[in-house]
């Protein structure tokens, strides 16, 4: 990659490493491990995740996704490692307003209506009730649900209740945002749709770090870790990733390395 | 109908028993429990009523009066066929301090005998006249019908076993001559209702049943749907979570008591002699723990069929121990312990004493302490449960 020095103008070759390096680091995972009895969910997982990307942790179901989310929001406690989130040890709630956590479920209240829960979700983010006012206008308008802020959640489509899932998330303006699978069960047009809202998050300079199965969803990342039996099999930016081993889909990288881990 | 399909279906409900262990033990067990509790507690006599008994008799001295040369003792012989089954005795010396105790709630009725009780019956006898009667004074806690009934029962029937005992060793027929209950009421006047002893009950049962199951449901929802999850992502802590729960029961406990207490005022004219007030500080009390026992509870069970199965649990014990519809006396002695640790059995006792009684807190104060306990303990257990992240 050329860049320019920002010293004396010069361009030369720096590699990513490098340029890593100079940035903030968000999320600094180190050598973490979680156990359920004799099952190794997550196995010395390394991993740094910078300011501004979206982070695609990759792979298919059991292989310990979801886990490293949970204790990413300190809904589980590691059994070794450790893990800084925005430069502070996590467990730690001085931080937890900073992070934005859409759940694998919707994970709304179905007998409220949409207002009432980005009220509430806000609320307890300890957002002021005028704050609150102004940013749930632009969560609507964001997700598009302006004409149904009075309904009840009971009556919204699935697609509406993720929506507005994704708002609650969002609304007291998170530095980082974790999404546990937010595109499973979701149609193709919403999943386009959501993809689009994820990538004018980081244009705000919000680090996003998603989970999901769907391999093709992945070049929408600016990076991807590969997740197979709770250990880091590779870690890069797709394109990187894709021709480092010479095929055309990440699904095709995932199966390679799963190869030479078991021939 | 094709009985092979039929039997597909029966075939696949049977399976989905052997699957779930927990609702065939349910199935099993439920009965089971019911008939226990059911035949173990239900409509049995009062038994081991706490009286006070005072013996001012003086009684007719052997040798002293030509009719009873062996002298009598009428007071000790009515005395001595109580039923030992029924009444839990204190002897006690002092009349007003009997009253006393009974006025303290901590004894349902004081029996007194009077200095002349013998020699009155005697005159009376010999006179045939009944105004010169001797007067046994019964002094009740009428705030519990059922036992203020069983206590003047249980007296007039061991006075007619003593006159009969009487008549048969001076071989004389039957003595008729009667011997007056003269009936005091501490509290109630001697005209409380089942309803106006039901009332304060059913309350404290309301609150206890609503509060426990709404919780369990609530907070099943909440881990199933992924809500709870979202919460303790946030910087809220555990202790905002549960606290903000407990006074939204609160609210609804206080609005469900005061229905309540206007239906029984105004449908059924329960008359409410203490401090309504304090009787919603009690709801407040039994809402705060039900509802820390209901977030517990609702660790136990994964979806709501599972959390239904808590309901028979809940409710049997407070029904039949908590002395809602009738005396923790009347239970076998053997299962009254169970009812110390039944929470229900305090909100109900202090509940029927303001409202019945007119009590307040000096009187209750030892409900309302294991009240606050009960709460403090099922809150913060409820604490430390959300704060777990295995």
């Amino acid at each position: 990659m050329k860049v320019s020095c920002p010293s004396c103008g010069t361009l030369g070759k720096v590699t990513f490493e490098q340029i890593y390096d100079t940035l903030t680091k968000v999320v600094e995972i180190h050598h973490l491990t979680k156990t359920f009895g004799k099952f190794t969910a997550v196995d010395t997982l390394d991993l740094m995740i910078y300011r501004g990307e979206i982070y695609g942790l990759l792979g298919p179901n059991g292989s310990g996704k979801t886990t490293i989310i949970k204790m990413l929001c300190n809904l589980l406690r590691p059994n070794a490692g450790s893990i800084k989130i925005l430069g502070q040890s996590v467990p730690c709630k001085s931080i937890m307003n900073q992070i934005g956590y859409m759940p694998q479920d919707t994970a709304i209240y179905l007998d409220n209506t949409v207002h009432e829960n980005l009220f509430f979700f806000g609320g307890i983010y300890g957002m002021t009730k005028e704050s609150l006012e102004k940013k749930e206008q632009e969560m609507l308008e964001f997700v598009n649900l302006q004409d149904w802020r009075d309904s009840l959640v009971s009556t919204l489509s699935g697609g509406m209740k993720h929506r507005l899932s994704l708002a609650c998330a969002l609304i007291h303006e998170p530095n980082l945002v974790f999404l546990d699978e937010p595109t499973v069960g979701v149609d193709p047009e919403l999943r386009a749709t959501f993809w689009g809202y994820f990538e004018s998050l980081v244009k705000k300079g919000i680090t996003v770090i998603i989970t999901t199965h769907y391999m093709d969803e992945a070049d929408h990342c600016s990076r991807v870790g590969l997740l197979r039996q709770g250990r880091l099999i590779a870690d890069g930016r797709p394109r990187d990733l894709k021709k480092s081993m010479g095929v055309g889909s990440l699904e095709e990288v995932f199966l390679l390395l799963a190869g030479r881990e078991n021939p | 109908m094709r009985l092979r399909r039929t039997l597909a279906f029966s075939r696949r409900a049977l399976l989905q028993f052997r699957h779930d262990r927990r609702t065939f033990a349910f199935v099993l067990v439920m009965p089971l429990l019911m008939i226990l509790i059911f035949g173990y507690t239900f409509g049995g006599d009062v038994k081991g009523i706490a009286i006070e008994v005072v013996n001012d008799d003086t009684g007719i001295s052997a040798g002293t009066s030509p009719v009873l040369p062996n002298g009598l003792f009428l007071a000790q012989k009515v005395i001595d066929t109580f039923d030992t089954d029924a009444f839990s005795l204190h002897t006690n010396i002092n009349s007003s301090n009997a009253r006393q105790i009974v006025h303290e709630g901590k004894a349902w009725a004081a029996i007194i005998f009077p200095a002349n009780f013998t020699k009155n019956f005697l005159t009376a006898i010999m006179a045939q006249d009944i105004s010169l009667s001797p007067k046994i004074e019964v002094y009740i806690d009428g705030s519990n019908p059922t036992i203020a009934a069983a206590v003047i029962k249980e007296v007039t029937q061991s006075v007619q076993r003593a006159l009969k005992e009487l008549s048969a060793s001076l071989n004389i027929s039957q003595i008729e001559m009667p011997i007056v209950i003269d009936q005091a009421y501490a509290y109630g006047g001697g005209d409380t209702r089942f309803i106006d002893y039901f009332a304060p009950g059913v309350i404290s049962f309301a609150i206890m049943m609503v509060t426990t199951m709404i919780t369990i449901i609530l907070f099943v929802n909440e881990r199933r749907n992924g809500t709870l999850q979202r919460l303790l992502a946030s910087p809220a802590s555990e202790s905002e979570i549960v606290v903000g729960y407990a006074l939204a029961f609160a609210v609804i406990g206080i609005i469900q008591s005061i229905v309540v207490l206007i239906a029984a005022i105004l449908l059924f004219d329960v008359s409410i002699v203490g401090n309504i007030f304090l009787a919603l500080i009690v709801i407040l009390l039994l809402a705060f723990g039900h509802q820390g026992l209901g977030i517990l509870l609702s660790a136990g069970a994964k979806n709501e069929l599972q959390a239904i199965q808590f309901i028979p649990l809940i409710l049997f014990p407070s029904i039949l121990l908590a002395g809602l519809f009738w005396p923790i006396e009347s239970i076998p002695s053997y299962l009254q312990p169970l009812s110390y640790i039944i929470p229900l059995r305090y909100g109900i006792d202090a509940e029927r004493s303001i409202m019945l009684r007119g009590w307040g807190m000096g009187e209750i104060w030892i409900d309302i302490i294991v009240l606050v306990l009960f709460a403090l303990l099922t809150l913060s257990a409820s604490v430390l449960l959300l704060k777990r992240r295995n």
